[in-house]
């Protein structure tokens, strides 16, 4: 594999990490000369990024705890052009899709599928579509969020994701518009490489609700990168159900910048994929802004999933509230990785963060690390975790009234887990919707 | 008439332990009411679990036939749906679990092991309703989650709630005039009263003779030192007050 020496003529001194060669060849065969230079330019820059980065290692922090194994063993590219994989049907997403949601976007390895897609006929001030479409029509709304999403920081995937990504969604709404009904996107991945990129941009004092969810088949790798820009007074409930494969890989990081009196609501549940991690990184750069995280890691079998919220107080007055919960059975392993970081002068922070954890078993096991970095004087900041196992008293309390031990587990796994969707303050559609994801999990524990 | 229950010397322990439990002998028909009464330590509690198959027990010589069968290697959810109901010294609090939701579960699971079809929501609620009027307990219990938040009165009332809705054929009352004020004991009693039935056997297990001034027992067992040192019929707990446990203690 060849490596134009021209990629690196102008850092001559940087290192191009053995494990990328595979991956920049990749990139390069794919380059597209009719993309806006703008763009290109953008991608030559993230590969270099990436090329420099290399896979994370156990030596950093913020993976120290993540086995990277599935994904280092052997490369995984994206397919060739003219590769093509069938399209889910209306059945195979159906379990999945949300009744309520009028606007509609389905994904298959990024990849726009109409048929089952309904981003027409949609409300004044609002774009909804696939990120080729807008490169098409809104070019500017990509550009002003792309510049500043990935090249900052030792982000080595979401540098190969700006390199790579060929699809994705974008939802832009125009200041002052409301709409109430969610806009959905659910991602299809059969056994593929995707790298998938998503913006969700509000205008001041808009306000919407987005519902993601992931599913697929096969040993795939989805490496999703998401940029959130709420401006002065937006607010986002972003809700995200990650059902993929047990044999896949999905890597998602997001990134969200909120301005004076923003409002971001975020509930993760993760049931899929072997490996996962969700980077979720949050800057509060105006006052009064506020971000709410409420999520849970559902695990069995050899899965491992991480957890990775990062908020940023940079102003004063803000608030936020993190609680996430898992649940570890199997050989599964859980990682907690969460950090509230107050700037000077940020004062009258208001930041909490709570990791909890429910092992079943004794393969299971948990790393959690929540970690405050308090630079500011006056401010109201906790942080916890705990690991516990279910209570023998209540399993023992429900069985003396006659309920096998199958059911009763499941009683105190679903009520330990549900408030997270309780909490959520979601419409009761949502955390019907929530509940009945939960439950289907459920039906499988052993 | 076959026995509900026969305890044939029944030796049990906490597993790894010494015996608690040292050659129990005890017989119950349907429509009986015992009282098995005893000092701090005698091993009440020990009968209550073991009978219930509380996981942490271990039964190391005799037997216990219900019903004509062996219970021994029933684990407790089993004896739970074959009729055998223990109402806790202590109810346990589950956060998160819905009072209502939970005795459904409970009801539909006893109800499927007798062949009777299971309650969808409309059919449960209209049970309940019957129940709590006969046991006149308000239904705001039913709107929390299991115990929690619950006094010490309206988790015993629970149980015995539970109890009228499970119709067991044998209830075990582990000290359930325990931690009662005599209002809350009254309504307690009353409710067990209202749900002895010739086709269930109640035995209660307490420390205190009051419990039996509203929940007249038709036998009453001492239990010292792992073994019934002494049986008759109620007069022997009033006799109790009076002399105290440690005559029949220093017997046994």
């Amino acid at each position: 594999m060849l490596i134009s020496p021209a990629l690196h003529e102008d850092r001559g001194m940087t290192e191009i990490k053995p494990e990328t060669v595979p991956y920049i060849a990749s990139y390069r065969a794919g380059v597209d000369t009719a993309e806006p230079a703008w763009l290109q330019a953008r991608r030559q820059a993230a590969i270099e990024q990436f090329s420099a980065l290399g896979f994370p290692s156990r030596r950093d922090e913020a993976w120290r705890f993540t086995n990277l194994r599935p994904l280092t063993k052997a490369p995984k590219l994206p397919a060739l052009e003219g590769v093509s994989r069938p399209d889910p049907t209306s059945e195979g997403i159906e379990a999945l899709s949300f009744p309520g949601a009028p606007h509609r976007l389905v994904l298959n390895n990024s990849s726009i599928v109409p048929a089952l897609s309904s981003v027409a006929n949609l409300p004044d001030g609002v774009w909804f579509g696939s990120v080729t479409d807008a490169l098409e029509s809104r070019p500017e709304l990509l550009k002003s969020a792309f510049d500043a999403a990935d090249l900052a920081g030792n982000q080595p995937f979401a540098a190969l994701n700006a390199a790579m990504f060929k699809g994705g969604f974008l939802l832009a709404l125009e200041p002052g518009v409301s709409i109430d009904a969610p806009f959905e996107i659910i991602h299809v991945n059969a056994d593929a490489t995707s790298h998938v990129r998503c913006a969700i941009l509000l205008g001041a004092g808009a306000s919407a609700t987005v519902m993601e969810s992931f599913t697929g088949t096969g040993a795939g790798w989805n490496n999703i990168v998401t940029w959130v820009e709420l401006d002065a007074a937006a607010k986002l409930r972003h809700v995200k159900v990650q059902t993929e494969s047990q044999d896949a890989i999905h890597l998602s990081l997001t990134r969200a910048t909120l301005a004076r009196a923003a409002g971001y609501d975020s509930t993760v549940l993760s049931f899929g994929a072997l490996l996962s991690r969700e980077d979720i990184q949050v800057a509060l750069t105006g006052e009064g802004a506020d971000f709410t995280l409420n999520g849970a890691y559902l695990l069995g079998g050899q899965q491992e999933a991480n957890f990775a919220p990062i908020v940023a107080h940079q102003v004063p007055g803000c608030t936020s509230r993190q609680i996430v919960k898992g649940v570890v059975g199997g050989q599964a392993h859980g990682v907690f990785l969460g950090s509230i970081r107050v700037f000077p002068g940020a004062d009258q922070t208001d930041a909490r963060q709570t990791n909890r954890n429910l092992l079943l078993n004794t393969g299971a096991s948990v790393d959690t690390k929540p970690e405050l970095e308090i630079l500011a004087d006056d401010v109201k900041c906790s942080h916890g975790a705990t690991i516990g196992d279910l209570d023998d008293a209540a399993l023992f309390y429900l069985q003396a009234r006659g309920i096998d031990t199958v059911m009763a587990r499941r009683m105190l796994v679903e009520a330990f887990a549900a408030d997270v969707i309780d909490a959520s303050g979601a419409p009761a559609p949502i955390r019907e919707h929530l509940h009945s994801q939960l439950s289907a999990w459920l039906e499988r524990l052993p | 008439m076959t026995n509900l229950l026969e305890i044939h010397d029944l030796h049990a322990r906490l597993t790894g332990g010494r015996d608690i439990l040292k050659g129990i002998n005890l017989t119950v028909k349907a429509g009986e009411v015992h009282a098995i009464m005893g000092p701090n330590g005698a091993g009440k509690s020990t009968l209550s679990s073991v009978l219930a198959g509380k996981p942490g027990y271990e039964v190391t010589a005799g037997h216990i036939l219900y019903q004509g069968t062996d219970l021994a290697g029933l684990p407790p959810d089993e004896r739970a749906r074959n009729g055998i109901f223990l109402a806790f010294q202590y109810p346990v609090e589950i956060p998160g679990v819905n009072n209502m939701y939970f005795l459904r579960a409970a009801l539909n699971a006893v109800r499927k092991q007798r062949g009777i079809a299971e309650l969808d929501a409309a059919q449960f609620l209209k049970a309940v309703k019957a129940k709590l009027n006969l046991l006149d307990i308000s239904d705001d219990l039913l709107k929390r989650a299991v115990n929690v938040g619950f006094s010490g009165g309206e988790k015993k009332r629970n149980e015995i709630f539970q109890m009228a809705m499970l119709e067991p054929a044998l209830a075990i009352l582990d000290e359930t005039d325990s931690g009662l004020d005599i209002d809350a004991l009254r309504a307690v009693a009353n409710g067990v009263n209202r749900l002895r039935d010739p086709g269930r056997a109640i035995v209660m297990i307490t420390h205190y003779q009051r419990l039996l001034d509203y929940i007249e027992p038709d036998f009453v067992h001492v239990l010292a030192d792992g073994k019934i040192v002494a049986s008759g019929d109620k007069t022997l707990a009033t006799d109790l007050e009076e002399r105290g446990y440690a005559h029949l203690a220093s017997a046994a």
